[in-house]
């Protein structure tokens, strides 16, 4: 919401020299470019950690625009040759998802399952489960453009059909004759043996100019996420491929010839041209950032907290890592944060595992058919926006309650004011149907929102049976800080960190992340282990073009494994105790001591390359918002039975305090509620501390 | 907190307490039908027998189950006699429960020392004897052959599990160490519930808690009043054929049904004389204690009440429900016509009034089969949807294809077993299409369908194709849903087991569409030439290299098919939803000579 502020005048530059707390060390500067919705923020480093800042809009038509530009302004005096590294997160690949720009795909397949696609694999689950009128999600290739091919290997990889070439061929010359030009290729059990495919895509590439096949984008067991995977990187390839090109062909004008990484959904960066290979890896790019920013707090156990104008992202991180999921859910859904399984196309591949409710600062609050009180999901975005800004908006929102209760001020906008008049009509219509005070609806709104916040949190530890009591939140986006204590003490979480920089933490977040490819090959109990894990990392040292025993170089190997008769699987360490390890992670996720035959599935290995060593900066200085902030002003504490007079003081000026008080900085309005301290860190990051309870 | 905030915090804190559960369940489980499936239940109830929240990705067939069972698990087992640790297990289809193969487990939570909720989890486990492998038996002629019956029984105490209990179940298992692991996931998961329950009563208090679930089932009862008072008044009829049940070839089955939306001010009417009238559940054995008694507890008055008065009587064949899975029937379909996003609870459960005779084929009494109930209350799902298609003519519903549940098995030992179902195809909406080969009833997805390669990974067996049959969805201005056709080729001889509905009385299409094409199950010899089963066939052996065939029916259109719109026509031909002889006959497509298999380009 915070972020909206800018939106509607010219770009603006944020220009702050600063020092930040750990980032990365390397020689030269490094740029760190994250695209977003709204906003493009692109960070410089120098090469001994000082940063510079520049936030400007996107420029959604072509994003390069908005980009040169961003990087034109942070680069300011410095020579762009001296730039030996940029790190750009982009939602090029999430926004032609969901948009649907992608590239017309033709779905190719085992005879036999021609409809594998368009039938799909989708859940009712929820309130869909009640709704006759539920039309299945539109499957990611249209029927009339999956194709069969005369084939078929086993589930020991023995061919029980031979792949008939003439099948191949009619195939791709209806696909062209349709003007399609980029194809997916999944057959049967090609993670057992991928040769029908690759002569598959040897055939088809006469006809059609891309071509990607399941075993070598994800060779995992069950087609239809294979297929999906293999299609959506079908999708996105082509795309991903021709605007990496003109990236580095504008930086190259601009005299900047350093390598381009891209932020893969795992948290690691790829290569340009790996990126273009496996696009389907950097699907959720911008919010792995981000948590990467999170967990540079320093601090072992972090939840990452990131709320903006429509929604609130969690992640948990612990002993500095993400958690990582093997599948996600493009365009999923369900009402707690988790997308869940059959409620978008599923994607296999790392990610960090996000939840993301619908509930940030222009939710909208509404009263329902019961006489309840409801914020979201529906949100007023930035046009009309919150009432409060005086854009035309009637409806009340997260934002227009914080401005009755006085955790905003009319000031709080560098950009703009906004109309307490207006905030107080919008959230007395909620008032007058619940039929209770102004305040007490603000109130409620800003509860429910918390609530909602909360379920995200909690689909990331409570459900995973993770006890968030002893992590840390750390906050940022626009509207977190404000609702961060709030949402810790529902948790039993006693303390809270606001980064320094927190508007531009994705951006940040970029240059800690480490070069790093992730492999994976699905084989029942394979006899010889070893061959499985070297065939793994000679593919991935391949993507990362370096040789083997680099200096530095990471190798991480682990497999899925279940008890002999179960379909599902664990992921643990390999080892020469897999056992051991698989018994106690099952008692750990499920509770139950067992001990028994285990097989194992899946052979996963991830290669890594640090980008450098941490170091501790400076102490950051602070300076105030625009304009001189009054030193108090009336916030409602229900634990201070309503209106009080609290102080309201800059970042800089915290040294130490108690709640009730209300920090402000260009970046966020840091509420701090009874029962809770602040003080400001070294590194300009804001602590707050709690009791540890609501 | 005020109410409005404690009904939206605890709704996400409750439904998420028996979501983990479910899901718990379905991970560390072993029966094929759960695993692949995802179709384990889970719910939270308090000791009055109350449903307070249940999972929600799973069906409400089952989570029903878990509600009305309890009062009958707790005049067994009192609360004053169960200790922390304890769980108990039941699956009496007489006393609240599904079937044999189903089991229910129960864990009490303890509150100041005293049980006062209950976390209960539910699946199909992987087999519990009776005439075939895996828990189907069609041809069952009373409960007996279908496996065995378990009363509440105390499953666990803080010591493990009950060696004596575990010996039974073992004992009456084509596969114990498979029985014993879906029993330990089952306890795991009413376990992480109970711990995540404890913590919410940590975390409200006793007191807090305890108002805060009131306030969230009255909240929930004041919207389901509120949406069910929204519907035109009036008295609607309907019925539902039964194909046959299997046992006695050409006796008609039928389930009828009146659903009664009373006028403002005005008592619910008296149930049609002589008639015992049934609310909800089997009238033996109300609990002490429990004011909502077994069943929905619907008070005078509802704004809703759904008679099955006029159902044929139950049969001894495996085609009579036990009242639970009416009662989840009657209800889901009612749901179906309401706000999608009420809370499913006792508070709903409180404003629609369920009449089920007793002695009919959805209020089994013993020692009638209760096996293939989803026959029976599928009937009485559809006969609601068409009652209330004809009160709300804009949300009507053409009739559906349904699920089409078989098992393939091993001859002897060791067993290996796969139990699974297709799906038929949705009838046509007003407006809408019917989606193709999914479920409509209960509202299970098509992810519920084994894929093919873990099942190849597991079984002797090749899935050679799983596709969309054309011309198979019911021809209207809206197209019902496409029926499946799906191939397994087998390496091993086995028994097949089938239990189909709806494969010689086609579901009808409404205001003019036509039926969906009936499916069938079918032996493909070596020769190549097809065998139609019956539609409830047990144990039918196989022989290595020979072929089952699943072809599933499609769902009713809806409006004439002339009508239809010449671009869906022409899509539907383009994508192979039907073929040009079905373009022409059934929708009168006219198409030209010079580009036939192209018709969308003219």
């Amino acid at each position: 919401m915070r972020q909206d502020q800018t939106a509607c005048g010219p770009p603006k530059v944020n220009r702050d020299k600063r020092l930040l707390e750990s980032y990365v060390i390397g020689v030269g500067y490094q740029l760190g470019v994250d695209v977003g919705g709204t906003f493009t923020d692109v960070v410089l480093r120098a090469p001994h950690g000082e940063v510079s800042a520049v936030k400007c809009l996107s420029t959604p038509d072509d994003p390069l625009l908005g980009i040169m530009s961003g990087i034109a302004q942070a680069l300011g005096d410095v020579t762009p040759s001296l730039i030996t590294r940029v790190v750009h997160a982009t939602t090029l690949a999430t926004n032609a998802v969901l948009e649907r720009t992608g590239a017309r795909v033709a779905f190719v397949t085992t005879k036999g399952f021609r409809s594998l696609i368009p039938l799909g694999r989708y859940a009712r689950v929820e309130e869909d489960r009640y709704d006759l009128r539920f039309t299945p999600p539109v499957p990611p290739v249209a029927a009339e453009d999956c194709f069969e091919v005369d084939e078929r290997v086993g589930a020991d990889g023995s061919v029980l059909v031979p792949l008939c070439p003439e099948s191949v061929r009619r195939a791709g010359r209806e696909i062209a004759a349709r003007g399609i030009t980029s194809a997916a290729v999944c057959l049967l059990h090609s993670y057992a043996d991928p040769s029908h495919e690759r002569q598959v895509a040897d055939l088809l590439r006469e006809f059609v100019p891309s071509v990607v096949i399941s075993s070598e984008v994800w060779p995992e067991l069950r087609e239809y996420e294979r297929a999906t995977t293999t299609i959506m990187s079908g999708y996105v390839g082509p795309l991903m491929a021709s605007y990496l090109t003109r990236f580095q062909d504008e930086l190259r004008s601009f005299g900047i010839t350093a390598p381009v990484h891209v932020m893969e959904s795992g948290g690691g960066v790829m290569s340009a041209v790996q990126a273009a290979r496996r696009a389907v890896a950097t699907i959720e790019s911008g919010p792995a950032a981000g948590v990467l920013a999170a967990s540079l707090t320093g601090h072992p156990d972090v939840i990452s907290f990131d709320m903006g104008g429509t929604t609130a992202k969690t992640c948990v991180i612990r002993n500095g890592r993400p958690e990582i999921t093997h599948e996600f859910h493009v365009g999923g859904k369900g009402s707690f944060g988790g997308r869940r399984a059959g409620t978008g196309v599923p994607v296999k591949t790392p990610a960090i595992d996000l939840a993301e409710v619908g509930a940030g600062g222009g939710s909208i609050a509404w009263v329902d058919a019961a006489g309840a009180l409801r914020v979201g999901p529906r949100s007023a975005g930035s046009s009309p926006g919150p009432a409060c800004y005086g854009l035309g908006g009637s409806s009340p929102t997260v934002t227009d309650a914080n401005l009755v209760l006085g955790y905003l001020s009319p000031r709080s906008f560098a950009a703009f004011s906004l109309s307490a008049e207006l905030a107080e009509k919008a959230v007395d219509r909620v008032a007058g149907a619940l039929g209770v005070a102004r305040e007490a609806a603000a109130h409620a709104v800003h509860e429910i929102v918390g609530a909602a916040m909360g379920s995200a949190v909690h689909v990331v530890t409570v459900q995973r049976g993770i006890d968030p009591r002893g992590f840390v939140l750390v906050a940022f986006g626009g509207a977190g800080p404000m609702h961060a204590a709030r949402v810790a003490g529902r948790f039993g979480i006693g303390t809270v960190v606001v980064p320094a920089l927190c508007g531009v933490a994705s951006a940040a977040g970029l240059l800690a992340g480490e070069l790093s490819t992730e492999r994976v090959l699905s084989a029942l109990s394979a006899p010889d282990p070893g061959a499985v894990f070297a065939a793994l990392e000679a593919a991935a040292l391949a993507d990362l073009g370096v040789a083997a025993g680099a200096a530095g170089l990471r190798v991480e190997r682990s497999v899925d494994v279940r008890f002999r008769g179960q379909a599902h699987e664990l992921t643990v360490p390999w080892g020469p105790s897999v056992d051991s390890a698989f018994f106690l992670k099952y008692h750990q996720v499920y509770g139950i001591a067992q001990e028994g035959e285990i097989e194992i599935v899946s052979y996963r290995l991830r290669l890594t390359i640090p980008a450098g060593r941490r170091t501790a900066g400076d102490p950051g200085t602070r300076e105030g918002p625009t304009g001189r902030p009054p030193r108090s002003r009336l916030a409602y504490f229900a634990e201070c039975g309503g209106y009080v007079d609290v102080p309201v003081l800059t970042r800089a000026a915290v040294g130490s305090l108690r709640g009730p008080a209300i920090i402000e900085d260009p970046e966020s309005t840091i509420v701090v509620p009874p029962g809770w301290g602040a003080a400001l860190s070294p590194d300009g990051s804001v602590t707050l501390t709690g009791e540890g309870g609501a | 907190m005020n109410d409005a905030l404690t009904a939206e915090v605890l709704r996400n804190a409750l439904v998420v307490t028996a979501e983990e559960a479910s899901v718990v369940v379905v991970r560390s489980a072993y029966s094929t039908f759960i695993v692949e499936g995802s179709d384990a239940s889970a719910a939270v109830l308090d000791v009055r027998g109350r449903l307070i929240a249940q999972s929600m990705a799973t069906t409400l067939m089952n989570s029903m189950a878990l509600k009305v069972a309890l009062p009958f698990l707790l005049a067994d087992h009192p609360p004053a006699t169960m200790a922390p640790g304890d769980a108990y297990v039941m699956n009496d289809a007489y006393r609240g429960g599904v079937h044999t193969n189903d089991l229910l487990v129960y864990r009490p939570v303890f509150v100041e020392g005293e049980p006062a909720y209950l976390t209960a989890t539910m699946i199909h486990v992987s087999d519990l004897g009776g005439l075939s492998a895996g828990g189907m038996a069609p041809l069952a002629t009373d409960i007996f052959l279908e496996g065995l019956q378990l009363p509440p029984v105390r499953l666990a105490t803080a010591e493990g599990i009950v060696p004596a209990v575990e010996a039974i179940l073992r004992a009456n298992s084509r596969t114990p160490d498979k029985v014993m692991g879906d029993v330990r996931a089952l306890l795991a998961g009413t376990a992480v519930a109970a711990a995540r329950l404890s913590s919410l009563v940590t975390e409200y208090g006793a007191a807090g808690l305890a108002e805060g679930i009131d306030a969230y089932l009255d909240y929930t009862e004041a919207r389901t009043r509120a949406a069910l008072t929204e519907l035109p008044r009036g008295r609607f009829t309907a019925s539902y054929p039964i194909d046959d049940d299997g046992i006695h070839p050409g006796r008609p089955h039928t389930v009828r049904v009146t659903v009664t939306l009373p006028t403002h001010g005005t008592e619910a009417p008296h149930p049609v004389t002589g008639q015992s009238r049934v609310r909800g559940t089997a009238e033996r054995g109300e609990s002490e204690g429990g004011e909502s008694g077994g069943g929905g507890g619907a008070p005078a008055g509802a704004p809703v009440v759904v008679d099955f008065e006029g159902t044929g009587p139950q049969v001894p064949a495996a085609i009579n429900s036990s009242a639970s899975q009416s009662m989840a029937a009657a209800v889901f379909a009612v749901r179906c016509f309401l706000d999608p996003t009420i809370p499913m609870n006792d508070g709903c459960l409180r404003a629609i009034d369920v009449r089920l005779p007793v002695g009919s084929l959805l209020n089994a009494t013993p020692p009638h089969p209760c096996g293939g109930r989803f026959v029976p209350i599928y009937a009485a799902m559809e006969a609601v949807f068409q009652a209330l298609s004809e009160a709300v003519p804009e949300r009507a519903i053409a009739a559906s294809g349904i699920l089409q549940p078989f098992s393939i098995a091993a001859v002897g030992a060791p067993y290996w077993i796969h139990l699974s179902y297709d799906f038929g195809g949705v009838g046509a909406r007003r407006g809408l299409d019917g989606p193709d080969a999914t479920g409509v009833h209960f509202g299970i997805g098509r992810n519920s369908v084994p894929q093919a390669e873990p099942v190849e990974t597991r079984c002797p067996m090749i899935v050679e194709s799983v596709e969309t049959i054309p011309d198979s969805g019911g021809p209207g201005t809206f197209r019902g849903g496409l029926g499946s056709r799906t191939v397994l080729r087998f390496l091993a001889p086995c028994h097949v087991t089938t239990r189909g509905d709806r494969l010689s009385l086609a579901p009808q299409g409404r205001e003019g569409g036509l039926p969906g094409r009936l499916g069938g199950f079918y032996r493909r010899h070596l020769d190549g030439t097809l065998e139609r089963l019956p539609s409830k066939a047990n144990n039918v052996r196989f022989e290595e290299g020979e072929a089952f065939v699943v072809e599933t029916t499609g769902g009713g259109g809806l409006g004439p098919p002339l009508s239809r719109d010449r671009a869906l026509v022409e899509a539907d031909l383009r994508a192979g939803l039907i073929t040009e002889q079905g373009a022409r006959r059934d929708y009168g497509l006219v198409i030209p000579a010079a580009s036939p298999a192209r018709p969308g380009r003219s």
